[in-house]
């Protein structure tokens, strides 16, 4: 009787052990980084994702394990991965700063218009969900206030709705608009970073063509076109050209 | 009797031992005296029968008087005369006298095993200037009449008419039919416009024997040259020219005497032969070179290898590519390697080896490329080309070798510097690590959730919709009963009377007798439209008693009441009797209903 305790006992632990809530191994991964145990950390972040779950603090902290053990493209990686759901983030946002100091590639990127900046301010003041309540407020606030026009018989209160009604209405619209792009660009598919150590950008989707040029690990690419195995990737430059599928991941 | 023979053998060998224990001589030598001004002269010491220990601590006498030129040279000579060996060692100088005059040169010191000895003093006498060059000077234009065509040197050449780098062979030879003790070589040709590799410079000449214009000269091939064009073009090679010795017998002189006492071999005249300037035309090379020709021009073959095969990163490796062939060798370039993109790559050493041996110029020469791999992984070299031009053939051809497999390990590792600072940015955050993770709320989600809409959100979004189309269907509902409503419609009969009241007022300015009916019809419509409103009694069941009776309920005044039945009965009147109508009556009848109207307004409550 007592064996058999013991062994469901066990065969419980086992379960346990094997199907961990993906919450208890994000406290075990921050534990094992706490201690310096990166490889350790790095795994117990990576079992979380494997299990279908993610968030930003996860990609965060996987990509601070993947810093300290000194791959770089990899940290870069992931921490594109948390900013995607935790935009404009601080702390995200310093250290995918302090890997990129890291790689040995420096793109210069080309100056755009400073109303960029600002749209990608506004976008990146709130999250996306936060952006869908609001426009919902917005229009529920709108409906609300048509609902009194329609059932009040103040002409006082009738005007003060009417003012109501527009100014919501006129708002859902905006921020509808900024959560579904903020919804576009956490989707996007169309941006990689290189992970192999070298890669070589070809001219033409051929192992034989001539390279163009050569990247190293870290560096972000778009992809504008797929051929096969073959991205097409343009760079922050604007430099384009061909490169193997396999060197880099999509973000 | 072979005693006998023995003996004086053994005397010999005994005295000659004897003979070699002579003591050590030391002289002063000069090669000439008197010495001209200017002129150089060699003053020697010979120390003779030193034995194997030699002098030693040899000292100069004073040589104020002279320019050491040169020394000392030191040269040993040992003779076995009949026997006796005699040995000597020579010390010379090549001195120059600073004055004319007569100079005594004092003895020199050296010691021979602990023993001084001593040279005697030498005296030279420096003159002015000796009459030699002035006496050649004079020869000069005879010796050359005399000599003529007797000596002259020829430069032959193979080819005159040859492609750019093709190889030509030239070949300088004299000929000569007077006897010559010795020849130097004087200027060498100008060789403007191409690269010369000498074939042979022999020091002993040997002679044959070719006839030129029925005479038979001997010649000796006295240099022999390969030349490579290295541009298109008429090229010259420019003459030669030989200085010879050459013994002439002089003839001119009839004293006996004279021809006595002159050299038995006649006098040493120096003599300068020049070679014809020679013209080659060189054609360009043809058009159509391929990418990697880079002048070779001949035949060759070329071979590529690595010196491993598999290596570590940060190792590097040997790629030789080696040329081998005939042609301008020594002019070959270094081909073109195409590394994969992350070797690093050092400038070849290059060696060559040319081989001079018969007629072509032959050789090879290698081109050591040391290669770095910086990352690990299986790299190709790509084949490396090498392109010449044969001359044979007339055409181009292009060697290429196999590509070469290299396979590199992870070296030692190199761990990237975590911060490698670049441009102000790079500077600015140097030395700050990254921030800490991120403890607290693990926020997960399902991946592939979308953060954009969410259940709730679309049941919410139902609900205002929903609550306005209520609000707009209550509303509505509400209006239909308003219409319906009894207090509304007597609040608005009023209004509607007045409005009838003035169409009236229109109708009764116009006055033509159409008008007369529409007017009372206005008016009565008027009337009983604000009655049926204001007392709430529906349209089918008016008539004037049924609002005579209403309006009483409602305290209306009598006499008002009395003129409202005047008034509507004169206006059925009216409607259905138009002759009796007139203007006067009209407009009666209009103010009247307006009183009327107004007064029920003021009385009835409600």
């Amino acid at each position: 009787m007592r064996i058999l305790v013991v062994l469901t006992a066990l065969v419980l632990s086992c379960f346990s052990l094997y199907a961990q809530a993906p919450d208890q191994l994000f406290l075990q991964g921050n534990e094992a980084y706490q201690k310096g145990l990166y490889a350790e950390a790095r795994e117990a972040f990576e079992r979380i994702l494997s299990q279908g779950y993610e968030s930003g603090p996860l990609y965060y902290n996987l990509g601070n394990t993947y810093y300290k053990s000194g791959l770089i493209a990899l940290a870069v990686l992931n921490y594109e991965r948390a900013l995607r759901l935790l935009p404009g983030d601080d702390d995200v946002l310093h250290n995918l700063a302090i890997a990129n100091l890291a790689i040995t590639d420096k793109i210069e990127t080309t100056p755009r218009l400073f109303l960029w900046d600002y749209w990608d301010a506004l976008k990146d003041a709130m999250s996306t969900s936060a952006y869908t309540w609001l426009a919902y407020g917005f229009f529920a606030s709108a409906l609300i206030c048509a609902c009194v026009i329609l059932l009040s018989s103040s002409f006082a209160i009738r005007k003060l709705m009417f003012v109501g009604a527009l100014i919501s209405g006129l708002l859902v619209l905006p921020s509808l608009g900024i959560a579904l792009a903020r919804n576009a660009d956490q989707h996007r598919t169309d941006l990689a970073i290189i992970t192999a150590d070298i890669a070589t950008i070809k001219n033409s989707p051929d192992d034989g063509s001539s390279d163009a040029f050569v990247l190293h690990a870290g560096v972000k690419v778009q992809i504008t076109d797929r051929i096969n195995q073959w991205l097409k990737v343009r760079l922050a430059d604007g430099k384009v050209g061909w490169l193997n599928a396999s060197s880099a991941e999509v973000i | 009797m072979r005693r006998i023979f023995l003996f004086p053998v053994a005397a010999i060998l005994i005295f000659s031992f004897r003979l070699s224990a002579q003591d050590p001589t030391f002289q002063a030598v000069l090669d000439r005296n008197p010495v001209g001004q200017g002129e150089q002269f060699t003053l020697s010491f010979v120390l003779g029968n030193a034995g194997m220990g030699g002098g030693r601590n040899l000292q100069l006498p004073d040589l104020g008087k002279f320019h050491i030129m040169g020394g000392p040279n030191q040269s040993s000579n040992m003779q076995f005369i009949n026997g006796a060996v005699s040995s000597s060692i020579t010390y010379s100088y090549i001195l120059q006298p600073k004055e004319i005059g007569k100079f005594t040169i004092g003895p020199a010191s050296i010691e021979v095993n602990g023993t001084a000895y001593k040279s005697q003093p030498v005296t030279v006498e420096v003159v002015k200037s000796t009459s030699k060059p002035q006496s050649r000077g004079n020869d000069q234009p005879d010796i050359s009449a005399e000599i003529g065509d007797n000596l002259f040197l020829r430069a032959v050449v193979d080819r005159s008419h040859v492609t750019q780098g093709e190889q030509i062979n030239v070949v300088f030879k004299l000929y000569t039919r007077v006897s010559m003790s010795n020849y130097s070589p004087g200027k060498n040709p100008t060789l403007s416009g191409f690269w010369s590799e000498e074939i042979e410079n022999p020091k002993n000449i040997s002679l044959t024997t070719e006839t030129v214009n029925g005479k038979q000269y001997r010649v000796g091939v006295i240099r022999r040259m390969a030349l490579f064009p290295t541009q298109s073009g008429t090229l010259e090679i420019s003459p030669f020219e030989v200085d010879a010795v050459v013994q002439v017998q002089s003839r001119r002189s009839r004293d006996p005497f004279d021809a006595f006492f002159r050299d038995p071999f006649g006098q040493s005249v120096n003599y300068a032969v020049k070679s014809d300037p020679i013209r080659i035309k060189t054609d360009p090379l043809p058009p159509g070179a391929p990418a990697s020709f880079r002048g070779a021009v001949g035949r060759f073959t070329m071979t590529a290898r690595v010196d491993k095969q598999t290596t570590k990163t940060n190792e590097p490796v040997s790629l030789k590519v080696t040329i081998a062939g005939t042609g301008n060798v020594k002019l070959l370039e270094s081909p073109a390697i195409e590394l994969p993109t992350d070797f690093e790559q050092y400038t070849p050493k290059v060696s060559d080896n040319i081989s001079r041996t018969g007629d072509r110029i032959s050789g090879s020469k290698s081109f050591e490329y040391l290669v770095i791999p910086r990352y690990p992984g299986k790299k190709t070299i790509k084949p490396v080309t090498f392109s010449f031009y044969d001359p044979g053939k007339r055409s181009y051809v292009t060697l290429s070798s196999s590509p070469i497999e290299l396979t590199i390990e992870q070296g030692a590792a190199q761990l990237p510097s975590l911060i490698s600072g670049g441009g102000k940015e790079g500077v600015q955050l140097l030395n700050q690590d990254i921030r800490f993770i991120k403890l607290t709320e693990s926020s997960l989600v399902q991946k592939g959730r979308s953060s954009l809409i969410s259940p709730l959100l679309v049941v919410l979004a139902f609900l205002p919709l929903g609550g306005l189309v209520g609000a707009f269907v209550y509303a509505k509902q509400k209006k239909a009963d308003r219409l319906d409503d009894i207090g509304f419609r007597s609040r608005r009969a009023i209004k509607i009377a007045r409005k009838g009241l003035r169409t009236a007022e229109d109708l009764l300015k116009k006055s033509s007798n159409d008008q007369k009916l529409a007017f009372y019809d206005e008016v009565t419509r008027s009337m009983w439209k604000y009655l049926g409103d204001r007392l709430g009694i529906p349209p089918a069941e008016m008539s004037i008693d049924r609002a005579i009776t209403a309006l009483s309920a409602r305290s209306a005044p009598q006499d008002l009441l009395e003129k409202l039945r005047t008034l509507l009965e004169s206006c059925e009147m009216a409607r259905f009797a138009p002759s009796s109508t007139e203007s006067i009556a009209m407009q009666k009848t209009y103010d009247d209903a307006k009183r009327v109207i107004m007064n029920l307004e003021r009385t009835i409550k409600a």
